[in-house]
């Protein structure tokens, strides 16, 4: 069975605020150039692994199998509603 | 509202460990490198055959919650077979068995309930102004309030087990209790709206000032019911 396409799963963790401009602009390419906890997905390639090694301290790494959009990543921060509607007023009261 | 199980239940679907790793985002995470590890790795979203738990004990770990509707972003990803809907509910840990018959006793309770992961300090009697205009309800409609992360009374207290937080990064996740052990009811009371307000918008040395108008809405609940359940209840 051919391996399935594998994913980097790459969250900044640290600014380049204060490091020389090459760096953030590694970080841009990858797609971290809004804020701190962001995360991006890119498929496995030497590349990408270039782009990461430059700037190892300031992300972190993980190797998954499936890549979610931002979308997908925005509904999983949604918060529970944390409440139902158990009875309605115009059910009227029972009884 | 229950999407969010869905999307939950997406995520857990390939691990069959304990669900630790999971909650939160942040745990695991680290600028140290490691070798990709079980643990680390994030769940997934593939075709779920179990779901999560979003609610943790004392000691324990678990899956719970029944199959929900798929909608939203999440619609065109693999198709769900049914849940696992047979799953036993978690147990309860040590510590809850001992102690919850002596926080049952011991009234009146209060709660810190979550409305959207925003916490609310309430017992009964209270009357609640949410910051928000809570749609599709009536006033007179009995509202469940079912996520809460603290139950106590005047010497005892029930709290979810957290994860310890990874790397100091706190994402402010929070953990609840399970929703098994308590009732809280509230009734919806109506819908106050704040008095007009016209917020200016201009410049200096600039004559044309933008008026914007805003009248906000909340809903007012009163807190019905706040009851710690019996351990035969529960069970």
């Amino acid at each position: 069975m051919s391996s399935a396409q594998r994913y980097f799963r790459i969250t900044l963790l640290r600014s380049a605020i204060g490091l020389p401009g090459r760096t953030s602009r590694i970080l841009a390419a990858l797609g971290l150039h809004n804020k701190r906890l962001r995360t991006v997905y890119h498929p496995v390639s030497p590349d990408v692994a270039g782009q990461i090694f430059a700037v190892k301290e300031l992300v972190d790494v993980q190797e998954v199998d499936q890549a979610l959009t931002q979308q997908e990543l925005r509904e999983l921060r949604r918060p529970d509603k944390g409440w139902y509607v158990e009875r309605r007023a115009a059910e009227g009261r029972s009884g | 509202m229950l999407t969010k199980s869905l999307k939950r239940a997406l995520l857990d679907s390939r691990w069959p460990m304990p669900p630790t790793f999971l909650l939160p985002w942040a745990a695991g995470l680290t600028t140290v490198s490691h070798s990709t590890a079980a643990s680390n790795l994030p769940p997934p979203l593939v075709s779920g055959v179990s779901n999560i738990s979003r609610q943790r004990e004392a000691l324990q770990q678990d899956q719970r919650a029944p199959p929900r509707a798929s909608s939203g972003p999440l619609a065109s990803l693999p198709e769900l077979p049914a849940a696992n809907a047979t799953s036993s509910p978690p147990a309860l840990s040590q510590s809850v068995r001992e102690l919850l018959p002596v926080l049952q006793a011991q009234g009146p309770h209060y709660i810190v309930a979550h409305l959207y992961d925003r916490p609310y300090l309430l017992t009964q009697g209270d009357t609640l102004r949410l910051p928000f205009h809570m749609k599709d309800v009536e006033p007179g409609d009995i509202l469940r309030l079912d996520r809460a992360s603290i139950i106590g009374s005047r010497d005892y207290t029930l709290k979810a087990a957290t994860a310890p937080p990874a790397l100091n990064q706190s994402t402010g996740k929070v953990s609840y209790v399970d929703d098994r052990l308590f009732v809280c009811r509230a009734v919806v009371m109506g819908v106050e709206s704040d008095p007009l307000h016209v917020e200016e918008k201009t410049k200096r040395r600039q004559r044309k000032v933008k008026r914007v108008k805003s009248k906000h809405r909340h809903t007012i609940l009163r807190i019905k019911e706040v009851r710690v359940r019996g351990l035969e209840e529960v069970e």
